[in-house]
C-alpha cells in the first residue's frame, strides 16, 4: 500500500491527478476514526489529510471556523473553547475535521445540537478528477448555487477529497448535568415530552440517561420539570455523555437511523443505546447473524442500519434517485479513482 | 421544437380543462413572480396531487416544454419567471397537511401550503415549524424549499435546510423519487440537501416531511434604539460574542423605522439612528438569562432604551412593523429593488456606512431592515420606474453593492436566491471550475435541460469539462438573458 502525504492543497490535486493517469485507486483517511463505515473496496494507496491542519479564519463573534480538513478534532476542540464555543460532534480527539464530515456519525446530543451536514457552511473539495472546488459561503446562510458541501457530507471519500472547511460553531453551554433513571423506551418518551428542549435522552438495556445543557438555571429549571415525571436515581455535572459506552466493546458496531418512534422496534441484541426523538440507535453486534437481524428490523421500520465499527458494510439498501447518484459519482469521480464501491449502492 | 397546442390539450385532458390556462391576461400575470423580472411563457397548469405534478412534466417532456415550477409566486429573485415557452407548473393549490406525527417530531405537507398555516396548524401539538420568512402569510413550503428560504427566526434555529427531512420530488423525466427519509440519516448522497436551495431547478418538489420544533415554553422580544448605526450594529456582534443566540435579532434603520412606524404604529422611536428586534426564548430562566446578557452588551453599545414587550399583543406589535415593512415602503416611493447579500456580522457597521454612500452618489433613497444575526443585509432601493432612467440608477447602485458585500466576504444570497436577478453576478464568487461543478449536480438532475432553463448558473457554466457525454453540451448552453425579458 502506498501512502501519500500531501502538505498542501496543491499537492492534493497534483496526487489525484498522477492517481487519474496512473489509473491508481485512492482511499482518502483522515484519523482513522470513521475508515469502517463503508462497503469494502480495493485500492493501491492511501492519501493522508493530517498534514493539511491549518486554521483558515476563526473569529468567535463570526461563530464560523475555517480550518484545513486534516485538522485533528482535539486541536479545534481547543481553539474553540478558547473562545467559548464547540463544533458539536461527536469523535474522538484524534479524529479529523474531514473524516467526521465525510462520515457524517450522529451526536448523542443531536436533538439539540443537529446533524454534522447542518454545520458544513463551505467546502473545498479536490475532486475524483483533480479539480479544486468551492461551494457554498462563510457565512451562517447562503443561497448561492448549489449545495456540493452537502453532498460531500457523508459521502465517505468518494466524490472528492474535502480539504477545507468552514464550520458553524455554537456557544459551549454554561452548564452540563446528567440525569439517570431505571427505566426504559417508555419512561424515556415521557421524560422528552416534559423537557423536549432537552440535549440528549438515551435509553440503554440499564436505564434512561437525561442530558440537559444551557444557562445553569435553565438546567436547574429542567432538571426540576424532568423530577416531576420520575426520580432520578443519579445526577452528575459536567460528565462525558453518554458516561459510557457499552456498544462500543462489541466486534461490530452498528449507527441505525428509523424514525424516532420505531426505534423499539430494532432487534439490537443486549449493548445498545438509542436516542429518543431523535432515531438513531447504536447497537454492539456478535457478528454477521445479529447484523443481518438488525437491518431486516431497520428496512422493516424505514431506516438503514450501517457498519460504523468492524466488518460489515453499508447494507444493501439502494438509495434514492439511483440513477442521479450514479451520474454524480461520474461527474466528480468520471476514471473511479476514489474508492470505488465504498459508498451507497456500490459507488 | 415545442408543441404548445398538443401540450394544452394533454394537459386538460390529465387535469381538467379548469386547471389549465392559456390566455393571454394569465400568461402574462404568470410570466413574472416578486422580482423585477418579466418573462413569458406558453401555459400555466394547476397540479392538485402528485399525479398531476408527474402528468405535467411527462407532457411537458413529451411536446418540448420546459418546466418551471411556482408556488405563491413571491420569489424575489426571479426563480419562478418563466421564459420562452415553459409550461408554468403551478402548485398553489396543493396545500393539504397529509399527516403530523408529533412521536416522530415530521409531518408531510403539499408544496403549496402557505408557510404561516403550516406553523398554526402545529402550535396544538405543541411544535412548530421554525423558518418564518416575512412572506409567510403567503409564501408557501414548496417555495421555501427551493430558496432554501429564512426569516427572523433563523438565527438560533437554522434555514429551511435543517428543517427539511424528506422530499418527494418529481424528475424532469417524470420519475418520483423519496429523496432523505424519515429518519435522522438516509442512504447515498444526500440528493435531498441539494434540491433544498435549487430553484426548480432539478425537479418539482410534490410533497415535503418537515421537523417539528417544540414551541419554547418563554419568550421575550426586546426593542433596542440607537442615536448611531454603528452602535446598533456593534451591539449585534457583542451579543454573539457573549454567547448569546438569540432566536432572532433584527435590524432597522431611520428610514424604515418611520415607514414602519407609519404603516404599523408599533411606537417605534422614530428618532432613533437605528433599532433592533431582539428575541429570546426558552425556559423562563434561560430567557432571564439572555435577556440580561442582551441588555449588558446594547449597554456597553450605549443603547438609549430598552423596551421588553409586557404580553403577547404588544410582542405582536412590534413584529408587525419588522414584519409589514417591506409593503410600508410604498409610502417612499412605488417601487423597490433589494438584494439580500449576508455578510460576515463583524463588519456590518462598515458595509452599512458603504451602502450608504452608493445610494447617495446615485441619488436614491435606501432603508434598511434585515436579519442582523445572521449577516443578512436587505438594503431597498425605493424609486419610481415610470421616471426615465432611474431604474438604470437602482440597477447600476445594486451592482455596487453587491460588490461591496461580497468583497467583504459576504454570499451573494442569504435567502431569496440566485434565479435571474443575481445569475451574472455568481462569477464574482465563483471560478469557471467551481460553476462547472455546479453545472454537474444540475447535470445529474436533469441531463437534457428541461427544468426551469437559464436560472441560477450563468450562460458558460457548464459540466461539459468534467466527464459528462459531450453531445450533451449544446442542449445546457444556457443563452444571454433572453430577448423579451426585461428587467
Amino acid at each position: 500500500m502506498d501512502l501519500i502525504h500531501p502538505h498542501t492543497v496543491t499537492d492534493v490535486v497534483e496526487a489525484v491527478r498522477a492517481a487519474n493517469a496512473e489509473g491508481r485507486r485512492l482511499l482518502v483517511v483522515g484519523g482513522r476514526r470513521h475508515i469502517d463505515k463503508g462497503n469494502p473496496c480495493v485500492v493501491e494507496a492511501e492519501l493522508w489529510t493530517t498534514q493539511l491542519d491549518r486554521v483558515v479564519a476563526y473569529d468567535p463573534a463570526e461563530m464560523v471556523a475555517v480550518v484545513e480538513a486534516g485538522m485533528r478534532l482535539g486541536e479545534l476542540r481547543r481553539m474553540l473553547a478558547e473562545g467559548r464555543q464547540e463544533w458539536p460532534v461527536d469523535a474522538p480527539d484524534d479524529a479529523t475535521v474531514g473524516g467526521v464530515i465525510a462520515a457524517a456519525p450522529s451526536s448523542p446530543r443531536r436533538l439539540k445540537v443537529g446533524a454534522v451536514r447542518d454545520t458544513v457552511l463551505e467546502a473545498e473539495v479536490v475532486t475524483g478528477d483533480g479539480r479544486l472546488i468551492r461551494s457554498g459561503a462563510r457565512t451562517v446562510k447562503q443561497v448561492t448555487g448549489y449545495q456540493i458541501h452537502k453532498l460531500v457530507t457523508g459521502s465517505l471519500g468518494t466524490l472528492g477529497v474535502i480539504v477545507q472547511v468552514a464550520l458553524k460553531v455554537r456557544p459551549l453551554p454554561e452548564a452540563s448535568r446528567t440525569l439517570r433513571f431505571d427505566g426504559g423506551l417508555e419512561l424515556a418518551t415521557r421524560i422528552l415530552g416534559a423537557v423536549p428542549a432537552a440535549a440528549g435522552v438515551l435509553v440503554t438495556p440499564d436505564g434512561v440517561a437525561l442530558r440537559l445543557e444551557g444557562w445553569r438555571a435553565e438546567v436547574d429549571e429542567q432538571e426540576a420539570t424532568a423530577r416531576a415525571v420520575a426520580e432520578p436515581i443519579e445526577a452528575m455535572d459536567d460528565a462525558p455523555f453518554p458516561a459510557s459506552r457499552p456498544w462500543e466493546e462489541r466486534p461490530v458496531v452498528v449507527e441505525s437511523a428509523v424514525p424516532p418512534s420505531r426505534v423499539g422496534s430494532l432487534e439490537a441484541g443486549n449493548a445498545w443505546g438509542a436516542l429518543a426523538g431523535v432515531g438513531i440507535l447504536w447497537a454492539g453486534l456478535e457478528g454477521p447473524e445479529e447484523l443481518a437481524a438488525l437491518r431486516s428490523s431497520a428496512r422493516e421500520a424505514g431506516g438503514i442500519a450501517p457498519v460504523v465499527q468492524g466488518p460489515g458494510g453499508l447494507g444493501d439498501e439502494l438509495p434514492p434517485a439511483p440513477e442521479v447518484q450514479r451520474r454524480l459519482k461520474e461527474a466528480f469521480d468520471p476514471n473511479g479513482v476514489l474508492a470505488p464501491g465504498r459508498g451507497w449502492g456500490g459507488l | 421544437m415545442a408543441d404548445v397546442e398538443a401540450a394544452r390539450r394533454a394537459l386538460e385532458e390529465a387535469l381538467g380543462p379548469e386547471e389549465v390556462l392559456s390566455d393571454p391576461l394569465a400568461l402574462r400575470l404568470y410570466a413574472r413572480d416578486g422580482s423585477m423580472v418579466e418573462g413569458g411563457c406558453a401555459l400555466v397548469a394547476f397540479a392538485r396531487s402528485t399525479e398531476d405534478v408527474v402528468a405535467c412534466v411527462r407532457i411537458a417532456a413529451a411536446h418540448g416544454l420546459p418546466v418551471v415550477p411556482r408556488g405563491s409566486g413571491t420569489g424575489l429573485a426571479g426563480g419562478s419567471t418563466p421564459i420562452g415557452d415553459a409550461l408554468v407548473v403551478v402548485t398553489s393549490k396543493m396545500t393539504r397537511i397529509l399527516e403530523v406525527r408529533p412521536e416522530d417530531r415530521l409531518a408531510w405537507v403539499e408544496p403549496g401550503l402557505p408557510n404561516l398555516d403550516l406553523a398554526n396548524a402545529l402550535r396544538p401539538y405543541g411544535f412548530t415549524y421554525a423558518p418564518d420568512p416575512s412572506s409567510q402569510q403567503t409564501c408557501s413550503i414548496g417555495g421555501n424549499v427551493n430558496t432554501n428560504a429564512g426569516g427572523p427566526h433563523c438565527l438560533a434555529y437554522g434555514v429551511t435546510s435543517n428543517h427539511i427531512l424528506a422530499l418527494d420530488v418529481v424528475l424532469p423525466d417524470g420519475s418520483i423519487h423519496r429523496l432523505g427519509s424519515e429518519g435522522p440519516e438516509a442512504a447515498g448522497y444526500d440528493l435531498r440537501g441539494v434540491v433544498v436551495g435549487s430553484e426548480g431547478t432539478l425537479g418539482v418538489v410534490a410533497r415535503v416531511c418537515v421537523r417539528l420544533v417544540p414551541l419554547p415554553p418563554a419568550i421575550r422580544t426586546m426593542l433596542l434604539d440607537f442615536e448611531a448605526v454603528e452602535d446598533c450594529a456593534e451591539t449585534v456582534s457583542a451579543i454573539l460574542a457573549a454567547g448569546v443566540v438569540p432566536a432572532a435579532v433584527e435590524m432597522m434603520d431611520h428610514g424604515i423605522v418611520v415607514a414602519a412606524e407609519d404603516f404599523a404604529h408599533a411606537g417605534y422611536p422614530t428618532d432613533a439612528a437605528a433599532i433592533l428586534i431582539v428575541e429570546v426564548d426558552g425556559t423562563p430562566a434561560a430567557v432571564a438569562a439572555q435577556a440580561l446578557a442582551v441588555e449588558e452588551a446594547a449597554r456597553a453599545n450605549r443603547v438609549r432604551h430598552v423596551r421588553v414587550a409586557a404580553d403577547e399583543e404588544e410582542r405582536a406589535l412590534l413584529w408587525k412593523g419588522r414584519k409589514s415593512a417591506f409593503g410600508a415602503v410604498a409610502q417612499i416611493a412605488p417601487h423597490y429593488h433589494l438584494h439580500d447579500c449576508t455578510v460576515p456580522r463583524t463588519r456590518l457597521a462598515e458595509i452599512l456606512t458603504g451602502v450608504y454612500a452608493i445610494a447617495r452618489r446615485y441619488d436614491l433613497v435606501v432603508t434598511n431592515v434585515f436579519h442582523a444575526g445572521d449577516g443578512n443585509l436587505h438594503p431597498l432601493l425605493s424609486f419610481d420606474r415610470r421616471i426615465p432612467g432611474t431604474l438604470e440608477r437602482v440597477l447600476a447602485a445594486s451592482d455596487e453593492i453587491v460588490r461591496l458585500c461580497i468583497g467583504a466576504g459576504g454570499a451573494l444570497s442569504g435567502e431569496h436566491g440566485i434565479g435571474l436577478e443575481k445569475r451574472d453576478f455568481m462569477p464574482l464568487v465563483f471560478t469557471e471550475e467551481d460553476l462547472g461543478a455546479q453545472a454537474c449536480v444540475r447535470r445529474a438532475f436533469d441531463p437534457e435541460g428541461r427544468m426551469n432553463p437559464q436560472k441560477v448558473l450563468p450562460s458558460g457554466a457548464r459540466c461539459g469539462d468534467f466527464a459528462m457525454a459531450r453531445g450533451q453540451e449544446a442542449a445546457a448552453a444556457a443563452a444571454d438573458l433572453p430577448e423579451g425579458a426585461w428587467i
